[in-house]
């Protein structure tokens, strides 16, 4: 479980953690011990109380299965917020899926809910987002005339509806820059990541860090540019459809494979476009469906 | 929570069902961003078991900075 082995950094950034649902303290207890999830707290809301007092009862689930079921409208909410199999009445008293970041006063600071209920942040994904990131897992690394690279990712496993992301990080080399978004303006390639990407992973667009304005004197240019060490962000969602699972299920591990491209120039040169191949592996892991009706 | 606060949920809750639309096609459109607490917004109280059977409740969850509370679906299916 991610956040049991987040924990440590996620205290040390001054977290406290707890997951939520409306399983009975039995079945946590089982899913810790099966788990091994010591320190986490997992709490039990058997009888969605918590989970109605929040507000994000999934009133879904019992539409599916009560008189509106054959609604189209509510069909096609079941499958976006209650399972693409159709309802159940397992799923009956679970929230809509999500986490809330508060204050020391109990103030929500930031919070993260997903329109398809198979989709869902990473810890480390969401402490990203609020600037926080975790320690990414190492990956390749590497070195060009222009830039040192290195690869790491948010998770070191995904699954159905994962929402993680890859990084590079990147540090031009003395007196060398790379262009920005913006840059493509003027004719230069800004740097960027292209990956081959398996139809079950769906790419949202890249996440570029500020940049500097470089004044270029051979030809008095100015032009957005990064000088200085930089994070380049792919986000990543794994699609939560029958086929996309299904595929999923077939495999234990998966190889991304991608370029970096980018233009360098010096104070005097400017470099032809250069392409790096990079590589990520992620583990794959089925859901955990102990307790599972059969078709979901 | 106390049992008072409880019952008055529960009330509320069913008063809620109760005027929950006959018909389908009055649905209003659901949008996830908008349930719940927003940002600014404190959150309710709670008092839940945790694996052990120890009653927890934010205060004993909060760190330095603050929590993160993650609703899940079940974490058995």
């Amino acid at each position: 479980m991610e956040l049991q082995e987040r924990l440590g950094e996620l205290q040390a950034q001054g977290l406290g953690v707890a997951a939520i649902s409306y399983d009975s303290q039995e079945v946590l207890a089982a899913f810790a011990e099966r788990k091994d999830v010591k320190d986490v707290p997992l709490l039990s809301d058997d009888d969605s109380s918590a989970i109605r007092a929040f507000g994000i009862y999934n009133h879904v689930a019992e539409e599916g299965i009560g008189p509106n079921k054959d609604d189209e409208d509510v069909k096609a909410d079941v499958a976006q917020y209650v399972s693409v199999f159709g309802a159940n009445p397992m799923i009956v008293g679970t929230p809509f899926p999500g986490t809330f970041i508060v204050d020391r006063e109990g103030r929500v600071t930031s919070r993260f809910f997903e329109e398809f209920y198979r989709e869902r942040n990473t810890a480390a994904n969401i402490m990203l987002k609020l600037g926080s990131p975790l320690s990414g897992i190492s990956g390749s690394s590497g070195e060009t005339a222009h830039l040192e690279i290195a690869a790491s990712q948010s998770n070191p496993d995904i699954t159905v509806g994962s929402r993680f992301h890859l990084a590079l990080d990147i540090t031009p080399k003395a007196n060398m820059h790379v262009y920005a978004p913006g840059a493509d303006d003027l004719g230069y390639q800004v740097i960027g990541l292209s990956l081959d990407m398996p139809s079950f992973l769906r790419a949202l667009p890249a996440e570029y860090p500020a940049s500097e304005i470089y004044h270029f004197e051979p030809l008095d240019e100015r032009v957005p540019v990064y000088l200085r060490p930089f994070r380049l962000v792919q986000e990543i969602v794994v699609e939560g459809d029958p086929e996309s699972t299904a595929r999923l299920a077939e495999i234990d591990a998966l190889t991304l494979t991608g370029r970096l491209d980018y233009q360098a120039c010096d104070d005097r040169v400017c470099f032809n476009p250069a392409s790096v191949p990079l590589t990520w592996t992620l583990a794959v892991q089925s859901l955990d469906r102990t307790r599972a009706l059969q078709q979901d | 929570m106390t049992h008072m606060l409880q019952a008055t949920m529960i009330v509320a809750a069913v008063v809620l069902l109760a005027h929950a639309p006959a018909s389908a096609q009055e649905r209003e459109p659901i949008d996830v961003a908008s349930l719940g607490p927003q940002v600014g917004e404190k959150i309710p109280d709670f008092a839940l078991p945790d694996q052990y059977g120890r009653i927890r409740t934010l205060d004993t969850i909060m760190g330095e900075q603050g929590a993160m509370l993650v609703f899940h679906r079940s974490a058995d299916w």
